[in-house]
């Protein structure tokens, strides 16, 4: 077997101006506040042959600074979409409306050079295929110091050594920046773009399913090194997964959306605990949990039925064709969000909410529904 | 669903493996061939001991890579074993070819992950059914549509109104569910479900999970389910394997692995098992680096590089599966002195002793010196 030597030759310590800049560096990135978002009413469509897709509508959350907050969802309900607007990714045709207050500037609709001026400096983001958002034919160091380079008044060594700083950060040796995205394992590469992602130290943290294409051993350690790193930096971050309990795990609050609308918010531990929408009820039965010795166990319900068409959202409640507890009202009148203590939850029924948890725990509630469907 | 009980251990297997390998040739460049150098070959499956009797689902777990795909791709034999032997219902298949690896393939059918590649767009759901009953020659045209309506009943698909729709018409959830139509229309006697319900969201998971698990009950099935969620596991499996570079590390009654993993591996794939409880986090202990390469599988135990624990004794000899408590059984020289006492010049690993924690002093080294 013939094998390509990786260049790593090349490494050979920094100067001791490189150092000196190096630490001024790092002195003013540690320095930057952790950044408080603030989203109101957004709302955001694609124009399609077959009309409006509404993809996100009306949604509200808020990012106190050096807090997580955990997105949650299943697949389509725009729990992306929202990430990849508030990065100013989202494709051409897409209408957006509401705003995205960054420390108090709104972030939306910003022409390119406005974009430049936060990206990566105000906001990071971690992507889900980190195959994807690395380029093959540069070196990962090439790559990270290219985005310093972009921000910092710094000389390229610098950014290698901010680079190689990233690298020790996420637990991968300084030699490995010479090698190229292909010579990385899967979860090596997910540890390099995080290392990117940190290396000017953005005050908001995007983490779009970060660890969702990976194992579970290397998912934990990789969730570990995040929330490590989250402590010590201080900033804030958004989550995105379809995983509750990484959720339970890492973020203060959470933001449950289901179709392209938040059904449940509040703080993590009491929306699990005592969720007041129907369906963060089901989402939290039918999540597999690992049996405790000796412990009678809950039963793993699914939810019924399927998503609806957000081509033709229906009227009312968005989750009231497969909700068990749903009324006549919920089938006409778009639930209004209700503040419940700290939670707030888009139902008509919170008032009902105690007695729902109790069915909501029996298959028997969800299985009947699937009949009447 | 809330967990099976084990199967009686003396009922009678309906597939069994044993010292099964699969390997891979690799290739070579010219002049390595010209040379006479032969290619390194990855020992995907590198003998294991399987066994699945009627009515019973077993669990593998590991990481992508460990060969749990191959493992049941080779019990259907799409692989062809390098060595050792399947048997089902006692009869050897691993060589069967023909006439006798058709029939073979009658009673043992694979259910994949990905439920939008592996139907075929251009066929209806009816057709995508009825495909191996024309494959297997079975019955006319009116009794095919008769078994294939069956087939979608028992998967709970109204047939009147999806038998002539096409797959790009249904829901994740639903295509699974005619998959799995399509592997029980030949009456099986065994299915591999590789990974069933990891494309398919969390709310609908437990309804396919359910189906497999009464499936098997109502029809008999012998179930192979591979999956890296190891917490949906305890929810159908009788019996449970942990794989690791090609070999079954650990294995036993579904809640005794789940609940009580001796194996330091199976403690590391359990622990990393986020749970639901906000703000209660087991202390995770890093594993160094990577599941190594099946091409160049180490000596001694094949987890010593990573594991915690390890000592000179476990990277020199590979421990056998020992008998523990309940038939749990564990590939560990910590719960077997066996080759302890052969040894003795070599350091024996103790449980909770770690010997060596590689890269988990990266982070807060990093921290304390301040380097951000």
């Amino acid at each position: 077997m013939v094998a390509v030597a990786p260049p790593r030759s090349g490494h050979r310590p920094a100067s001791p101006a490189t150092l000196a800049e190096l630490e001024r560096l790092t002195d003013r990135l540690s320095r930057k506040p952790a950044a408080h978002l603030q989203v109101e009413s957004l709302s955001i469509g694609y124009s399609t042959l077959r009309g409006r897709f509404h993809a996100v509508e009306d949604i509200s959350f808020e990012v106190p600074a050096g807090t997580n907050l955990g997105l949650v969802g299943e697949s389509g309900c725009g729990k992306s979409t929202v990430v990849k607007t508030l990065m100013g990714l989202q494709p051409e045709s897409t209408e957006v409306s509401g705003r995205a207050l960054l420390d108090g500037r709104n972030i939306l609709g910003l022409d390119e050079n406005a974009l430049r001026d936060f990206r990566w400096k105000r906001i990071s983001l971690i992507t889900q295929s980190a195959m994807n958002s690395l380029d093959p034919v540069y070196c990962i160091g090439d790559q990270i110091s290219e985005a310093i380079l972009a921000h910092e008044p710094v000389s390229k060594a610098t950014a290698w050594a901010r680079a190689e700083q990233m690298f020790a950060l996420v637990g991968l040796p300084a030699g490995r920046l010479y090698e190229f995205p292909h010579m990385f394992s899967g979860g090596m590469r997910q540890r390099a773009v995080i290392a990117m992602a940190l290396a000017l130290n953005a005050g908001l943290l995007l983490a779009d399913e970060p660890t969702t294409a990976l194992d579970p051993i290397m998912q934990s350690q990789i969730m570990t090194r995040i929330r490590g790193i989250h402590a010590h930096m201080r900033c804030s971050m958004i989550l995105v997964t379809h995983d509750i309990a990484v959720v339970a795990e890492t973020c203060e609050n959470i933001v449950v959306m289901y179709a392209g609308k938040v059904a449940e918010s509040g703080p993590t531990a009491d929306v699990l605990e005592r969720p007041l929408h129907p369906y963060t009820m089901g989402l939290k039965n039918a999540f597999p949990r690992l049996p405790i010795r000796g412990e009678p166990r809950q039963p793993l319900i699914s939810i019924p039925g399927v998503v609806p068409n957000l081509l033709l959202p229906p009227p009312g409640c968005r989750f009231a064709s497969r909700c068990p507890f749903a009324t006549e009202v919920c089938h006409s009148v778009t639930p209004p969000v209700v503040q419940v203590g700290v939670q707030r939850a888009a139902c008509h029924h919170t008032d009902r909410a105690a007695e729902f948890r109790l069915a909501a725990a029996r298959p028997d509630t969800w299985r009947n529904m699937r009949g009447a469907a | 669903m809330t967990g099976r009980q084990s199967i009686h251990p003396d009922a009678p297997a309906v597939i069994e493996a044993r010292d099964l390998k699969t390997q891979f040739q690799g290739r070579t460049g010219i002049f390595s061939a010209l040379a006479g150098v032969k290619p390194p070959s990855a020992r995907a499956l590198d003998g294991v001991d399987l066994r699945i009797r009627e009515r019973e689902i077993v669990g593998l777990v590991g990481e992508s890579g460990c060969g749990k795909s191959t493992l049941g791709m080779t019990l259907v034999r799409m692989y062809q074993p390098t060595a050792g032997q399947i048997l089902y219902r006692d009869e050897d298949i691993t060589k069967a070819e023909g006439r006798r690896l058709k029939a073979y393939r009658h009673s043992a059918q694979i259910i994949f992950q990905d439920p939008y590649s592996s139907l075929n767009p251009r066929l209806t759901i009816g057709q995508v059914i009825e495909e191996p009953l024309i494959i297997h020659g079975i019955g006319n045209a009116a009794e095919r549509r008769e078994k294939v309506i069956r087939a979608l009943e028992l998967v709970r698909i109204p047939a009147g109104e999806n038998i002539d729709r096409y797959p790009s018409d249904l829901s994740g959830g639903q295509r699974q569910r005619v998959a799995i139509a399509r592997a029980l229309v030949l009456e099986p006697k065994f299915i591999v479900a590789d990974e069933p319900v990891s494309m398919l969201d969390v709310s609908i998971q437990a309804s396919v999970l359910e189906l497999l698990d009464e499936l098997s009950r109502d029809l008999g099935l012998a179930v192979l389910y591979i999956s890296h969620d190891i917490a949906t596991v305890g929810y159908i499996c009788n019996h449970v394997a942990v794989m690791y570079l090609g070999r079954i590390v650990e294995e036993g009654r579904a809640e005794d692995i789940l609940t009580r993993p001796l194996h330091p591996y199976t403690q590391r794939l359990m622990d990393a098992i986020p749970r639901m409880t906000p703000g209660d986090s087991p202390d995770r202990i890093e594993l160094r680096g990577d599941v190594p390469s099946p091409m160049a599988v180490p000596p001694g135990c094949r987890f010593s590089s990573r594991c915690p624990f390890a000592t000179a004794l476990c990277e020199a000899i590979e421990p056998a599966l020992s008998d523990q408590t309940d038939g749990q059984r564990v590939r560990c020289h910590i719960y077997d002195d066996r080759a302890s006492r052969a040894h003795p010049s070599l350091l024996a690993p103790k449980a909770g002793h770690i010997t060596e924690v590689a890269e988990a002093g990266t982070l807060a080294e990093a921290v304390e010196g301040g380097r951000w």
